[in-house]
């Protein structure tokens, strides 16, 4: 009976909030500017100066603008001073969001110079991404201080609930996953990929949160997985081994396929991009998917209302509501998964450029 | 497309995050906490392994308590077996000595009785010579003349002395 009850108030509250979100998307459509599904996507998944502020399309938390002009010289203001679409004068040079869309620095801070043509400076600012990030990692030492924390204080008791989780998860991922493959290099590179795995999962996770600490799509972001795949791409190659190298240059295949034309090194050696690319472009599209296509199932409301009236946009978002929540279910298991494929992937390609012993070539 | 395009900015504050957040860990963090669990993980286990020992050993106890307990069993048996053995050897060695002793006893008593026997006949016949000798005292002083009347007497003294013999 209880369970009845509950899931009929659900579904009332469900549907009210349907119409109501209906009502005021058919409004808005007949009002003022259509829907633009393409540009209100990358609005939410691209990076912002200022970070928005739930039921406001125009309010932002005013963040830092750090840039340093055609001059070299450093201007710091916050960005509510450019995010209306004004332009602001600090000091000698005047910084506007540029809405140019053929300059190609559309969404993003530049420079009006004395003729009027814009000129993307060198951009330090605390964006929503960038600060996104800092709050991902200030969670992370948080996480990591208050196990160690537990720890000191209770020795060889067991944590129990968040830190045991924690603890859980780390022995998941360097005792069942990094030390099998490691062996004995695991405490050398075991930190790394640890800091590697709870950095990407923290910020998974806050993607998917929608409100202010979260909601910035910072593994959906290119910049972000290049610079965590760049490292794992240092990381591998600067201590490879010689045998590691020896693999590459002049591996154990059959003459012909290495020395007129050294075919085997080539393909070898594309491997060596190819595999931070994947890395960087595997967490990339996966966290940027999931995102679109909650996105999209929620502007399926406004789109659907917008055309066919406010009716069938209350029936549409009773669907997309329950999909989207499905989704953000998957997308927290999807969260794990890439953040523990992307750490068991660098373990792998850093423990293939560690082979020491010399396997016996079996020629016959 | 922005989001394909890495901003530069957005690049220097990850790295950066990143840098500092693996200095962070990787000094106070991670190998404390690694070692930390390495070493309830070490000491579970030999807690584990403490009590199987420790059963083991209990078993062990038992079973030799088991087979000392055995071994006394055997033993009193034994013990008791040999007790009644030896209450048995005794009661027929005594009884042999008795036998013997018996034995002794009825040979002195036929010793004696033997004598007693040979000293009565002495004794009978120095009576019976005695007696004759008063017969024939008495028959020689009465009947001097008369043969007949002699030999007669001898002759019923005679049976009287066989038949009271």
């Amino acid at each position: 009976m209880k369970k009845v009850i509950t899931a009929i108030v659900a579904v009332v509250i469900l549907a009210l909030m349907a119409w109501g979100y209906a009502q005021s998307a058919s409004h808005h459509g007949h009002g003022e500017a259509k829907v633009n599904p393409k540009e209100t996507i990358f609005e939410h998944l691209g990076d912002t100066y200022g970070w928005e502020v739930p039921f406001s399309h125009t309010k932002k938390i005013p963040l830092p603008i750090i840039a340093f002009d055609q001059q070299g010289a450093l201007h710091c203001f916050m960005s509510s001073r450019v995010t209306g679409g004004d332009t602001w004068q600090d000091g000698d040079a005047s910084f506007k969001i540029s809405t140019d869309a053929d300059g190609g620095y559309k969404g993003k801070l530049v420079q009006v110079l004395g003729d009027g043509s814009e000129y993307r400076p060198w951009d330090f600012s605390i964006t929503k991404n960038v600060l996104g990030i800092l709050i991902a990692a200030a969670l992370v030492i948080l996480m990591a201080m208050s196990l160690r924390r537990w720890y000191k204080r209770e020795g060889m008791k067991g944590p129990r609930g968040f830190k045991g989780m924690l603890e859980l998860i780390i022995d998941f991922v360097y005792t069942d996953t990094i030390k099998p493959i490691m062996g004995k290099e695991a405490p050398k590179y075991g930190p790394y990929l640890l800091t590697a795995f709870f950095f990407i999962l923290t910020m998974n996770l806050l993607g998917l949160i929608v409100i202010f600490p979260g909601g910035a799509n910072l593994t959906g972001n290119l910049a972000v997985t290049m610079v965590l795949a760049l490292i794992t791409f240092f990381v591998t190659n600067l201590t490879g081994t010689k045998h590691y190298w020896k693999d590459i240059f002049w591996p154990d295949v059959p003459m012909a396929l290495k020395c007129p034309v050294p075919m085997m090194p080539l393909i070898e050696f594309l491997g060596i991009l190819t595999k931070p690319l994947a890395l960087m472009v595997r967490l990339f599209a996966n966290m940027l998917g999931g995102h679109m296509v909650v996105i999209v199932l929620i502007l399926l409301i406004m789109v659907f209302a917008q055309m066919f009236g406010t009716a069938v946009g209350a029936g549409t978002a009773i669907i997309s509501v329950l999909l989207s929540l499905f989704m953000l279910v998957l997308d927290t298991l999807i969260s794990f998964i890439q953040a523990f494929v992307f750490t068991l992937l660098s373990t792998i390609f850093i423990s293939m450029a560690h082979i020491h012993e010399e396997p016996k070539a079996v020629t016959e | 497309m922005e989001l394909f395009k890495p901003e530069f900015g957005l690049v220097f504050w990850m790295f950066l995050a990143f840098a500092c957040l693996y200095f962070i860990l990787a000094k106070w963090a991670w190998p404390f906490i690694i070692k930390s669990m390495d070493d309830r993980a070490k000491l579970i286990d030999e807690g584990v392994a403490y009590a199987q020992e420790a059963k083991s050993k209990l078993d062990n106890a038992k079973r030799d308590a088991d087979a000392l307990l055995a071994d006394a069993r055997k033993q009193q048996a034994d013990i008791l077996r040999e007790a009644a053995k030896m209450k048995t050897d005794i009661i027929e060695q005594a009884k042999a000595e008795a036998a013997v002793e018996a034995k002794k006893v009825t040979d002195a008593a036929q010793v004696t009785i033997e004598q007693s026997r040979k000293e009565s006949e002495h004794q009978l016949r120095q009576d019976v010579g005695a007696y004759a000798l008063q017969i024939a005292e008495q028959v020689i002083r009465r009947n001097m003349s008369d043969d007949k009347a002699q030999r007669d007497l001898v002759k019923k003294l005679l049976n009287e002395v066989e038949t009271s013999n």
